[in-house]
């Protein structure tokens, strides 16, 4: 069955169970594996995408439900590395071995769209990813800077 | 090019490390803003790009004048390929933005005769630190005798003395007469060079890169647009999926399975059974880095489908029954924990070491002090799932994955494949996550297994999160009973460990630590195993990370009895041991955490040092001192206010990225110490996920974690970073909880234990 999704601004037509979550459909049917699976429960939040806007745990979103609606992942967060989180996350050397970060730089890019000088209580309500190697100092750190960077 | 003379110079660059001679480049500077060296979404190993000269398997130059330096060890996040590419431009001169990085293939190590694993030896090289000794002076090495080509290269064609020719940020240039080369420009002639002889690398102390510059990670741009290839991102023509289910009871079989059921479920395409009583390919051992038993196939099956959730959904709907096996003996996790701790009851079947005469001294001291602790199963749970592609053909395997030692994966599918190991290829990706979990390679081998089941198209296996958790290669579970007779000073004069658990288990730190190795003049270790089915294998810093707890926990025990500060205590014992950089580091801790301070009720601070990588002798490895600063409630809700941490590596590469190493292993020794435990029921696994295995999120973090330089002792060593900081965490939080509340913590997972206080 043909789902119309509506991804980073392109609109396109997957042949696809509709009950597939859209993580799935994301990473094997359209190659976009930018966003990641990791737990399959919406615990980890590796696989964070935004749907009109708000940061969603792609793995519990049936691909039907995400149609027609606007699905930004990863690699719509800017064409160049040049949203102000990109660049501060490279700046500051916040990731190890990466995995969760797309997860992670999608929750951050939700709050600070929202919320444009988020308190620590603020990050710590909206990003509530996992991240193994440990690089929430740094993930914090980045998302007040990014904050200050926008407002200057 | 004439291939007899670049091999020739590739061995002299191999072997006469020892030479003397070469320039000693001076006013180079590296700033932030410099434009960084760079790694492909694909890091794995590509063709040579026409006109491309190989000075050796380490390093060539194209003649866009981008240098690629090979590199070894996988990189998981830790920052090895950026060291890497860091020690070569510290002799080579070139601009660090004209740095390419990417992985050496293991393959061409097993065709060139261990070329990428000579120095160091087959175990190191494939996996590991990215400073250790041989690594370092190797690649030292191969930067100064390339720089010198280069150089000698420029010298021949303008007709000038070498001595006269500046090698400098990817240039070689001549003042006087103003000439100028690019390293590319001079390449292909710069590679048939004979030199009399290889330069020296300079000093240490002249470094002008190492140690002063802190650039970030090659990756990180990749990281942050989501284009860094994953083993689980492998895209290949034809491909198709597979979801795996292995026994559930480790060592278990499986009995029957009806594929009927679901070949007709969508996109279903195959079902492939492992069955581990199969003949697997005859290896000689000696050329295999870690014994090929440690990768033994698990039974299984796994479905193939077009894609993986078609795969995923066609596996659970396949009606399939197993075999548990003896592991089912295990009925609940109080019977295997009263296993362990009854074991320590008896002596050790094996006396790891033992000096003076502890058990006849210990009873007679002033103070007897005894302990008994436990450490649970711990899985890994890397971000990214286990997973691996792989292709099998009749002559020839690929494989494309996250290993983190693709020396060792070549070599395990070569065996499952039955392909001479010639022709297995492994394509080493991006990894999510490492910490010890992808080192034996029992994963490449249940994808190699599935795979050539599937033959002629590339097969990706995934292991869904639970797959995963439960078919982990785990942290051994582990008790210890310690005993110590303190004298009339307080100090312990005899000491004597117990310690058991299940197969895997370590005394790595309890038999190699100072105590053991003669800072305590009466000592004995002894160790047992108990037979256990749960499957087990290295966690960031093995055996270290339980040991650590029980020794640091237990020395602040033997503190108390003797009525001294834990701090003093610890100063006083270390004070004998001659390695001035555990006082150093215990020093820095107490002044920065500012320890003793007057704090509230409920407050309180806690201390450890320990060491990882000793091996018994001083000035070994990396040490570490660790303050905690905890609050815990009345009603025993514990809060960790600061982690202060002192280290000492000797000297350090990347001021940076020790700081990200020290931050992430701190929080992986919280997660370790507050967090994690698996539990058996019915020999099975009970967790699956993060609900049931909690990790700490960005909202659980202490308020600050300060890491010191200030232990530092300036050894000439540069010992590693990744694995040292988790075993110091958990015992001084642990100990702080004690000053805070009066309550000992002796077992992991804190989070079980009733902290509340009155």
């Amino acid at each position: 069955m043909a789902v119309d999704l509506n991804i980073n601004g392109k609109r396109q037509s997957v042949d696809v169970d509709p009950s597939t979550p859209l993580l799935w459909v994301l990473r094997d049917n359209l190659g976009m594996t930018g966003t990641k699976y990791g737990c399959g429960i919406a615990q980890c939040g590796a696989c964070t995408v935004h749907i009109d806007g708000v940061a969603t745990r792609s793995c519990q979103v049936p691909a039907q439900a995400a149609a027609n609606k606007q699905i930004t992942t990863i690699e719509g967060l800017s064409k160049d590395n040049n949203h102000p989180l990109q660049k501060v996350w490279i700046e500051g050397n916040v990731a190890q071995c990466g995995y969760c970060q797309s997860g992670m730089l999608m929750a951050a890019a939700a709050l600070l769209k929202k919320n444009p000088n988020p308190t620590d209580a603020d990050i710590d309500a909206q990003v509530s990813n996992i991240c193994r190697c440990g690089t929430y100092p740094r993930v914090r750190a980045a998302i007040h800077k990014a904050a200050k960077m926008a407002k200057a | 090019m004439d291939m007899n003379r670049m091999e020739m110079n590739r061995r002299e660059f191999l072997i006469n490390a020892a030479a003397v001679g070469g320039g000693l480049a001076i006013g180079i500077t590296w700033s932030d803003e410099s434009s960084a060296a760079f790694v492909n979404p694909e890091p794995w190993a590509q063709p040579l790009i026409p006109g491309t000269v190989e000075f050796t398997p380490w390093v060539s130059i194209g003649k866009d004048n981008i240098v690629t330096v090979r590199v070894t060890s996988p990189d998981l996040g830790n920052g090895i390929m950026t060291q890497f590419a860091m020690t070569l431009t510290e002799e080579l001169n070139c601009d660090w933005s004209k740095v390419r990085a990417e992985y050496a293939p293991a393959n061409r190590n097993l065709k060139e005769k261990n070329v990428y694993s000579q120095p160091g030896g087959i175990l190191g090289y494939f996996s590991g630190r990215s400073t250790g000794p041989e690594r370092t002076a190797s690649l030292l090495q191969v930067g100064a005798s390339a720089r010198e080509r280069l150089k000698e290269a420029a010298a021949q064609s303008w007709g000038v003395p070498r001595a006269e020719v500046e090698a400098k940020n990817s240039v070689v240039s001549h003042k006087k007469s103003g000439k100028k080369l690019t390293y590319g420009e001079i390449a292909e002639k710069a590679a048939v060079i004979k030199l009399d002889s290889e330069p020296k690398p300079k000093d240490a102390k002249d470094w002008w890169f190492l140690g002063k510059a802190s650039p970030v990670k090659l990756q990180l741009p990749l990281i942050t647009n989501g284009s860094a290839v994953y083993g689980i991102d492998v895209k290949l023509p034809d491909m198709v999926y597979a979801a795996l289910m292995q026994s559930p009871v480790h060592g278990g079989k499986l009995k029957s399975y009806d594929f009927e059921k679901v070949k007709n479920m969508p996109g279903v395409r195959g079902v492939a059974v492992v069955d581990p009583s199969e003949p697997r390919a005859a290896l000689d051992p000696k050329i295999v880095p870690f014994p090929l038993g440690l990768s033994a196939p698990q039974s299984a099956i796994a479905v193939i489908a077009d894609h993986y959730w078609q795969a995923k959904k066609a596996l659970e709907a396949m009606p399939m029954e197993w075999d548990d096996g003896p592991g089912a003996q295990w009925k609940n996790d109080a019977q295997v924990v009263k296993a362990a701790k009854d074991a320590l009851d008896r002596e050790g079947k094996k006396i790891e070491v033992t000096r003076g005469k502890p058990l006849e001294l210990l009873d007679k001291q002033a103070k007897v002090v005894e302990g008994t602790y436990y450490t649970p199963y711990c899985d890994h749970v890397t971000m990214e799932p286990l997973n691996g592609t792989c292709k099998v053909t009749a002559d020839r395997v690929d494989v494309w994955h996250p290993s983190q030692h693709s020396q060792q994966g070549l070599f395990v599918t070569a065996h499952e494949t039955g392909v001479a190991p010639e022709n297995v290829y492994v394509h080493q990706t991006w990894v999510g996550g490492g910490f010890g979990r992808r080192v034996y390679s029992d994963d490449i081998r249940m994808v190699a297994a599935v795979a050539k089941k599937f033959p002629g198209r590339p097969v990706k296996v995934i292991w869904s999160r639970e797959e995963s958790m439960r078919q982990g290669r785990f942290r051994a579970l582990e008790a210890a009973k310690l005993r110590a007779g303190l004298g009339a000073d307080g100090m312990p004069v005899a000491f004597h460990v117990r310690s058991t658990g299940g197969p895997g288990k370590s005394v790595r730190y309890l038999a190699d630590g100072p105590h053991a190795s003669g800072m305590i003049e009466n000592v004995q270790v002894e160790s047992d195993i108990i037979p256990l089915n749960i499957l087990t294998g290295p966690y960031r810093g093995p055996g270290y990370n339980s040991n650590s707890f029980f020794i640091e926990t237990f020395f602040d025990e033997c503190a108390v009895a003797a009525g001294i500060d834990p701090m003093e205590y610890r100063l006083k014992l270390f004070a004998k041991w001659p390695d001035k950089g555990w006082t150093k580091c215990l020093n820095e801790v107490k002044t920065k955490a500012r320890w003793g301070r007057k704090l509230p009720k409920g407050w309180g601070q806690g201390v450890a040092i320990v060491n990882w990588g000793m091996g018994g002798k001083p000035e070994h490895g990396t040490t570490v001192a660790a303050v905690a600063t905890v609050e815990v409630s009345k009603q025993g809700v514990l809060r960790i206010d600061s982690i202060d941490i002192a280290f000492d590596t000797g000297r350090i590469a990347n001021r940076d990225a020790i700081a990200a190493q020290i931050e992430g292993g701190v929080i992986f020794g919280l997660n370790m110490a507050l967090n994690e435990q698996l539990t058996v029921e019915n020999g099975r696994i009970v967790e699956g996920n993060y609900h049931e295995y909690p990790m700490l999120r960005i909202g659980d973090m202490p308020k600050r974690i300060n890491v010191h330089y200030g232990g530092l002792s300036g050894h000439e060593r540069m010992a590693e970073i990744g694995e040292p900081p988790v075993g110091a965490v958990g015992p001084a939080v642990g100990n702080a909880i004690f000053k805070a509340t009066g309550k000992r913590v002796r077992a992991m997972p804190f989070r079980l234990q009733d902290l509340s206080w009155t």
